[in-house]
């Protein structure tokens, strides 16, 4: 008997589920930066605005790269509904701890793709991620140094402003 | 004069059965025959994936546990295939078994497969 199945998809169900709901939570983060992108500019802080749409931008092109892998795979890529965006934070501060939670909320549910993957020895899948996991370094990096100048700049006086002015700076330089 | 109707020979190969019915895999077409609720219906791989998620997201306790006066009738009707299913309680239970058993032997053939067949000796 042919084994169809192996034939149609790479991806088992289990590891595609768990790359839609992947999917979904890139496209959720994607949201989330776009509406911490429009509280600074309303709010006046106008590079961090930029940083966020940005971020947003990256998050879409993550969300992408899992769609069309599962697709490429043989799989169903299923187009996620977006719901329940903030809209209102209560400081600046607050929305660069968020923007830090997202990030590791996401390299954590990477991690659990790669464990399931390593549990049914789907390599072809855990070298994909791969790419995720050094993009990752470099999300987190970014967030924490973000999070970092509120207590290095302070938010005195002209404070804000400065943090606001050097966001968009943030760089990582590690080595790939 | 009589006319003959040559019907193409499929070779099934019967993946899984239950007193209620069978599924059955034909190589020559990559598809499954399901003969259950007294049809034989053919599902390609969509189909199939589409029947059994269908099939497995009904909430049978449900089903058995609310007291509405609505018929125990479930209309299993999967988009883009030709077939259609309106089973009672029961036989989406006995419909349930026979997809996961067959699930099960399917994946049971991908392992002999990895195992047998895919090695170069």
């Amino acid at each position: 008997m042919k084994d169809i199945i192996r034939a149609k998809c790479l991806l088992s169900s289990d590891v595609e589920t768990l790359i839609n709901q992947q999917i979904k939570k890139e496209a959720h983060s994607s949201a989330i930066y776009l509406s911490m992108a429009s509280w600074c500019s309303r709010n006046g802080y106008d590079f961090s605005a930029d940083y966020f749409f940005k971020q947003a931008e990256e998050e879409r092109m993550h969300q992408l790269k899992f769609y069309k892998y599962v697709l490429d795979m043989g799989g169903t890529a299923i187009s996620p509904d977006v719901t329940n965006i903030k809209i209102e934070y209560n400081s600046f501060r607050e929305v660069f701890e968020e923007a830090l939670d997202q990030e590791i909320n996401v390299t954590q549910s990477i991690k659990s793709i790669a464990a399931r993957c390593h549990k049914e020895q789907d390599y072809v899948t855990l070298e994909f991620l791969n790419w995720f996991f050094r993009e990752q370094r470099e999300e987190e990096y970014k967030a924490r140094r973000a999070v970092e100048l509120f207590d290095v700049i302070g938010e005195e006086g002209t404070g804000r402003w400065q943090i606001d002015k050097h966001v968009g700076q943030i760089k990582y330089e590690g080595e790939a | 004069m009589q006319d003959l109707i040559v019907l193409p020979s499929i070779n099934f190969t019967e993946v899984f059965n239950t007193k209620n019915g069978a599924i059955y895999q034909s190589d020559s077409e990559n598809c499954w025959y399901i003969d259950f609720a007294g049809k034989l219906a053919r599902f390609d791989y969509r189909n199939l994936l589409k029947l059994k998620k269908a099939v497995y997201n009904i909430d049978i306790e449900d089903l058995l546990l609310n007291s509405t006066k609505a018929p125990d009738l479930e209309i299993i009707f999967i988009c883009a295939c030709d077939h259609c299913y309106v089973l009672s309680i029961l036989e989406i239970i006995a419909l349930k078994e026979l997809l996961q058993g067959t699930f099960v032997m399917l994946e049971l053939n991908h392992i002999i497969f990895d195992r047998l067949h895919r090695i170069v000796a």
